[in-house]
């Protein structure tokens, strides 16, 4: 009960009509209250017993409708630093042969996130957007979303690998400073997207809860030896 | 609640509705014994399972500031969610209290079933390498009862559990009643043989309570993944679908849930347990309920912390506790020591998409064995959990289209995580805190456990094995882990009540009997002697089999 997994693997049910899992769930409940009642007698019900202390997921409720609500506003973000997020999830992660972050309304689950995260948390995140303008005021003079999509590429590009020591002067390499921000953002950004409907989807996630038994190699005995 | 269910006399009163609980409900009224089975939180139901549900219906994806409120302890286990939170104990209501440089982590769960419901499936033998060690290596006492005692009974809870696995004739880690193994990945293949050609060492498929073909009514795995929130298939074991369900359909059982044991109440004039008081959950009333038999299975705190409120004239230090040593010896398996590598010749991209093995990888413990001989810096041992698979590779360098392509051509990561023995330690120890008291008045546990030298060396040791294991199959980009961390994060809490045959030097007996009250039991964690680094669970529950047919046998011969 240790390690915790990646919840961005996580396999999920599409809506549609019941299936024979469904089914059999209706039936195992059917016969659970029935050989409880029986043992428990009027004074102890499930009923009564389920009647509090379920989570909004246990209920059912799909909390993702706020992504798509008409009269969005945000709850952390300002405007422009909600219109830079789009921007920067935008260059990050685009629409190619499927949608982007700025589909996935990124944006707006980090809004969210942002609301409810310690003060430093949100401190360091507004850091990181500020410093964006900051570099791009420096480079061309103007905010990161006022930027051509080029501009906003060749901006962020060089924070977007890992650095490497100068071959050319025996001399202790200078932190770079700008990256940590630009890995917080890009991190954040590529987790809210992924952990998206959009995301699991281009992760390959197809609703589907089952594909038969795990098959585990496939190659000949010898394959591994 | 119906009074009728209070004013009758039990033969058995069993505390506590999961693996150990859930286990010695079905077998007393089986046996014909008119059982009572309390359970401090709420029933569950299939309805409330969440395991299909997609994380993107989560709002917060799992950042729930209700979570972060009000379990700031209990999220510090995977397990406990946005999905099922509710669960796990609100710590808000159920406080605890630690030395400042003393932290321990407690994860605990009411509801029925309770971390039956969640737990991480895996199941393990313990051998006599572990209930005789002390013999070998001359640390503490040995078990009081030997691998030959207790094997019948593991056979007995395998039958019916089910457990994957495959048999390895290994030593260290006695064979069980396996159904068929799940399949392992091409990389756990190349370390299995890798490791076995160049070490010695024995990789095994995880021996995990996951059912691989229909067993005993419950369908098999779909593999959709993640157990901890429920299986609509009952195909993972939890005892409320399983022996709970048993136990009522004998008729003999009786389930009261939301009742919040406070302490056992004693006879004083024939030194026998009388029944227990317990506060009811939403109500906060305080109630009683009579039994000839009391047995805990409360969780290895949980009971201890109910002994030790049950002080009386004759037991001012705490029922059952004339030894002076209820509480103490509390272990939890050290964790912290291990390696993650990739095989980069491996190309084989992730899927979101199931089937997802709910399962892992187990290394057989190699130190301090018969075969290798006793280590130079430490005794006992530990095992490895891991696994190795493809993952998506969110870290990836580069931004657009290229990151989204690195992002789904993923990596082939391999991971080997140690879980070692916890030595018993004397100064590792409960109590109660006469200054804190939980949402229902009942007083609170201070708990004070550090991890000693032999834990740090093990997990030392376990950094560089794993790292060897893991070159030596071809892995690279390798990170070694060689911490210890904090007590209670393995989960794996026992001790606190230990068995013994001298009844000055234990609080139980071979079959989990209180020296000092006859007509009461602990059949939880609390009872075990070491840690040994074997997952407990299952030990636990055929221990729990054991007494309680060594319980009925009393009955049967009436002196009970």
């Amino acid at each position: 009960m240790k390690s915790r997994s990646p919840d961005a693997t996580v396999p999920v049910a599409k809506p549609g009509p019941p299936s024979p899992l469904i089914n059999r769930r209706d039936l195992v409940r059917a016969a659970l209250f029935a050989s409880a009642a029986s043992a428990l007698g009027p004074a102890f019900s499930f009923a009564q017993a389920v009647s509090s202390g379920l989570t909004p997921a246990a209920l059912g409720e799909d909390g993702s409708a706020f992504l798509t609500d008409p009269n969005w506003k945000a709850a952390f973000l300002s405007d422009q630093q909600n219109e830079t997020l789009i921007g920067l999830s935008d260059v990050i992660i685009p629409a190619t042969g499927t949608p982007g972050a700025k589909e996935a309304m990124v944006n707006r689950y980090l809004d969210l996130l942002l609301s409810v995260q310690p003060v430093e948390f949100q401190r360091q995140f507004v850091d990181a957007l500020a410093f964006i303008d900051s570099e791009s005021q420096k480079q061309f003079g103007k905010d990161f979303r006022s930027l051509a999509g080029n501009d906003q590429i060749w901006l962020l590009t060089p924070w977007a690998y890992p650095r490497q020591p100068s071959h050319w002067m025996e001399q202790e390499e200078k932190p770079d400073l700008p990256q940590p921000h630009f890995e917080r953002l890009k991190g954040l950004i590529a987790a809210a997207y992924y952990g998206s409907e959009i995301g699991q989807k281009e992760l390959g996630w197809d609703g589907s809860v089952t594909h038969g038994p795990y098959q585990g190699c496939e190659h000949s005995t010898t394959a591994h030896t | 609640m119906a009074q009728d269910v209070l004013q009758q006399t039990y033969d058995a009163i069993v505390v506590g509705s999961g693996a150990t609980g859930g286990w010695a409900a079905k077998r007393l009224s089986e046996a014909g014994l008119k059982v009572a089975l309390l359970e401090a939180g709420r029933a569950v139901t299939p309805e409330e399972f969440t395991e299909h549900m997609p994380s993107f219906q989560l709002k917060y994806r799992n950042h729930s500031p209700e979570v972060m409120r009000t379990r700031p302890i209990q999220r510090q286990c995977y397990a406990c969610m946005e999905y099922n939170y509710e669960w796990f104990v609100n710590d808000l209501e159920n406080p605890y209290s630690t030395p400042p440089d003393r932290p321990f982590t407690w994860q605990r769960l009411r509801v029925l079933g309770g971390r039956s419901l969640v737990w991480g499936r895996q199941s393990y033998r313990l051998s006599d390498a572990d209930f005789k060690a002390a013999s070998r290596d001359g640390y503490d006492v040995d078990w009081p009862f030997s691998y030959a005692d207790l094997a019948p009974f593991y056979d007995t809870v395998e039958r019916y559990v089910g457990i994957t696995g495959a048999a390895e004739q290994n030593e260290m880690l006695p064979d069980g009643q396996f159904l068929p193994p799940m399949k392992m990945t091409c990389g756990e293949i190349r370390l299995r043989n890798s490791i076995k050609k160049t070490f010695g060492r024995t990789l095994t498929i995880g021996r995990a309570a996951v059912l691989t073909q229909p067993h005993n009514g419950r369908a098999a795995c779909h593999y959709c993944g993640p157990c901890e929130r429920g299986c609509m298939t009952f195909s993972y074991f939890s005892s409320p679908f399983t022996t709970v369900k048993d136990a009522l359909q004998t008729g003999n059982c009786t389930l009261i849930t939301d009742a919040t044991v406070s302490h056992v109440d004693m006879d004083a004039s024939s030194n026998q347990a009388q029944g227990v008081t317990f506060v009811h959950r939403t109500t906060k009333e305080t109630k009683q309920i009579r039994g000839k038999s009391v047995i805990l299975c409360a969780q290895a705190l949980e009971s201890t912390r109910i002994l030790l409120n049950s002080s009386t004239r004759e037991y001012p230090k705490g029922l059952a506790n004339s030894s002076g040593l209820l509480g103490h010896y509390l272990m939890d398996h050290v964790v912290g020591g291990g390696a993650l590598g990739t095989f980069e010749d491996l190309k084989i991209p992730p899927s979101a998409s199931p089937p997802h093995r709910p399962n892992g990888i187990y290394v057989v413990r190699f130190r301090n064995t018969p075969a290798t001989g006793a280590h130079p810096h430490f005794i006992r041992g530990y095992g490895f959990q891991g696994g190795s698979s493809p993952s998506f590779n969110m870290d990836a360098p580069g931004i657009g289209t290229d990151y989204k392509k690195a992002v789904k051509l993923g990596t082939y990561q391999v991971s080997l995580g140690a879980f070692g023995e916890s030595l018993a330690n004397f100064d590792n120890f409960c109590e109660i805190d006469p200054d804190l008291k939980d949402a229902w008045g009942i007083p609170a546990l201070r708990i004070s456990m550090a991890h000693g030298k032999n834990e740090a060396a093990l997990m030392r040791d376990a950094g560089v094995t794993a790292a060897e294991m893991l070159e030596a199959a071809g892995a690279t980009n390798i990170h070694v882990t060689t911490g210890v961390e904090m007590p209670g994060m393995a989960i794996h809490e026992v001790g606190t009540a230990r068995m013994g045959n001298d009844a000055k030097k234990s609080v139980l007996n071979a079959f989990c009997q209180s020296h000092d009250v006859k007509n009461l039991l602990v059949t939880d964690g609390s009872c075990f002697v070491s840690s040994a680094c074997q997952n407990p669970t299952l030990t636990m529950m055929a221990i729990t089999v054991r007494a309680c047919d060594h319980l009925v046998a009393r009955f049967r011969r009436h002196e009970v």
